[in-house]
């Protein structure tokens, strides 16, 4: 693999030259404290002032960037009486300093949003992306993040176009496709060649990543585990008791893709919209007989752990499960994904 | 990229009363194209707008065997079936689809049939009966056993009476209460066993119905000997996209909206959860 490298202090200039081109969407820490992706404004003071904000440190991003192609509320169509207005193609969009597991997370919906029907919506914000990740030295969620077990992180072994290891002043840039190719000679003047020992270095700093990550579960055998004939009736019953069904974890997850379609109309005009929505909320399987087969709460549960751990699985081949941690970080009673592996996997008790 | 969430823009032409809560709505697409390229299988839906209330997933309740329209008999349940009901002749009716797999047919050729609904259960069926009877003598005996919690509920009664005068062809009716004059049995659908014979030697039971009435009726077809294989049965469930991706409908890694609706009886035992009442 190629390596290239940039330094630091060239980041905010590399970010300036590509908003002109790209749609870029970028970690920035906002005054509050938190760090989200941020899509950079095309004006020059408003894309200064984010630009100050960019923070590629080792940070807890709250959600993954999976909003760029599957926005939270997005319109479908417009309509004025009886015609119909199709939402205008996007423009292209690069993901600046995704995490590798949220890319992994970004890979997998790229699949599902492909498979049976296409998902014109997504595929076409989707379809020229360029990702660019940066490993993580640390784990941003330190008691949450199990990278190493689903073999999710810290760093990508491909799947990226360029990927950032963090070597102290200046990152090296691995190559990871032709459009990452592309893009770096597009910006030759900031990306300098690497030096001829800077391969060990990577390699040195992968692996002290690794080791840097500490929550390790049994991520294989809970899918053989998951994949075969089992009972898990009282973990389902026990946790469905225990959950709050706030939706949190629905809300973070980077693979979570269902949604919810609802119309707006003020006079003749309207649109018809569509929403994250999931799984664990009572109403998402009933109908309007009034009739709901998932109403038991254990019901939903089952659905939530064998929908990441089985049926993704079986179906794609790919775990519907990235180990980011978000689902335990952001749950208000405590219950997690690495805590579910763990106890299918070692019969513990957890929650 | 073509964009399958658009829906095609048709004219209702007629609408027909069937039961108290029940219209069929005839629609023609206005785009002669997609009127000419709408090529449906019987047991297959769509999805039915009414711009600025929202979309339902609703049985296509023509017969492919007739041509240049669609037909879809609707109850008036929730907000979308509402306003569907508040429309009249010459109005629009937004429509995409078809979606879904597709009752058997050729597989059916030579067998008797058992159609066994309850209430809104009998649109969903209406499809395939009619292409049945359009090539009656492909066919075997035919039974319509049909449940209804009142005599105001039984839909397509003008029908019931047609299917009821074709050679071969029985119609079993029962309510669960009865009004003055009504000819026919009392009690659920189970109850038709005791009227006539329900006999599993070359049949093939096609249902719809309400959970609970599955339940009953599977029970009662396996006591009568019929096999799960020879159970076919066309599944309800929330479905807002209609093409795999909102979620709503999965069971399992299936989803009912491409996988489904219909099934036979062994693929829905074979369903990983416990979802199902039957």
């Amino acid at each position: 693999m190629t390596l290239k490298k940039i330094l630091k202090s060239d980041i905010k200039e590399l970010l300036r030259q590509s908003a002109k081109e790209w749609e870029v969407y970028a970690p920035v820490t906002a005054e509050e404290g938190d760090t989200l992706f941020t899509r950079l404004p095309k004006e020059k003071g408003k894309l200064e002032k984010a630009l100050q904000g960019i923070n590629l440190k080792d940070e807890w991003v709250v959600i993954s960037p999976k909003d760029a192609f599957f926005p939270q509320l997005e319109d479908m169509f417009h309509f004025d009486k009886e015609k119909i207005i199709d939402t205008p193609s996007p423009s292209k969009k690069l993901i600046f300093g995704v995490r590798p597991c949220d890319a992994k997370g970004i890979l997998f919906s790229d699949e599902f949003f492909k498979k049976n029907y296409e998902d014109k919506y997504y595929l076409s914000r989707a379809k020229d992306k360029l990702m660019i990740a940066v490993g993580c030295l640390t784990p941003p969620r330190p008691e949450a993040c199990f990278c190493t077990s689903a073999k999710t992180g810290p760093f990508l072994e491909s799947g990226f176009d360029l990927q950032l290891v963090d070597a102290g002043g200046a990152y090296l840039v691995e190559i990871g496709s032709d459009k990452g190719s592309e893009f770096v000679n597009a910006h030759a003047k900031l990306f300098k060649n690497s030096e001829k020992d800077e391969e060990d270095k990577v390699k040195k700093i992968k692996s002290k990543a690794a080791e840097a990550v500490n929550l390790k579960v049994d991520f294989e055998k809970a899918l053989e585990i998951m994949k075969g004939k089992n009972d898990f009736t009282e973990n389902y019953e026990r946790i469905g008791e225990r959950c709050i069904y706030c939706g949190g974890c629905l809300y973070v997850c980077p693979t979570c893709t269902c949604f919810n379609v609802l119309d707006d109309k003020k006079g003749d005009k309207g649109v018809r919209r569509r929403n994250w929505d999931g799984c664990v909320f009572r109403g998402y399987t009933r109908e309007a007989s009034g009739h709901n087969p998932r109403d038991k709460k254990s019901l939903r549960t089952t659905r939530r752990y064998e929908h990441k751990l089985k049926y993704d699985y079986s179906a794609t081949g790919m775990s519907g499960c990235i180990a980011c941690g978000r689902c335990l970080t952001s749950c208000p009673v405590k219950i997690g994904m690495s805590k579910f592996i763990e106890e299918i996997t070692t019969g513990k008790r957890t929650m | 990229m073509k964009n399958d969430y658009l829906p095609h823009k048709a004219k209702i032409t007629s609408i027909q009363k069937e039961s108290f809560d029940t219209n069929t709505y005839k629609v023609v697409f206005d785009d002669k194209k997609i009127k000419d390229t709408f090529d449906y299988k019987q047991g297959q839906f769509a999805e039915i707008s009414v711009l600025g209330v929202g979309e339902a997933p609703i049985s296509i309740t023509s017969s492919p065997t007739r041509k240049g329209f669609l037909e879809f008999s609707i109850r008036n349940t929730g907000k979308v079936t509402r306003a569907i009901h508040d429309l009249k002749v010459n109005d629009p009716l937004f429509v995409r689809g078809p979606y879904g797999n597709s009752f058997p047919y050729d597989e059916l050729k030579g067998k008797n049939l058992y159609f066994i609904a309850g209430g809104i259960g009998l649109p969903p069926l209406r499809s395939l009966i009619n292409m049945v009877m359009d090539n009656r003598k492909e066919f075997g005996h035919v039974k319509i056993l049909y449940g209804a919690k009142t005599p105001d509920e039984v839909c397509f009664k003008k029908e019931l009476e047609e299917w009821k005068n074709i050679p071969n062809t029985e119609v079993w009716l029962t309510v669960d209460k009865p009004c003055d004059g009504w000819g026919c049995s009392v009690g659920v659908v189970t109850e038709l066993w005791k009227e006539t014979n329900v006999h599993p030697e070359n049949a093939v039971a096609i249902l719809c119905g309400p959970p609970i009435m599955i339940k009953f009726v599977i029970a009662r077809l396996a006591e009568s000997g019929f096999k799960d294989i020879d159970i076919v049965m066309t599944l309800e469930r929330y479905m807002k996209c209609g093409i795999g991706k909102c979620g709503h409908c999965n069971i399992g890694e299936k989803f009912v909206c491409i996988d489904g609706p219909v099934f036979t009886y062994n693929q829905v035992k074979a369903f990983p959860t416990k979802e199902h009442a039957f």
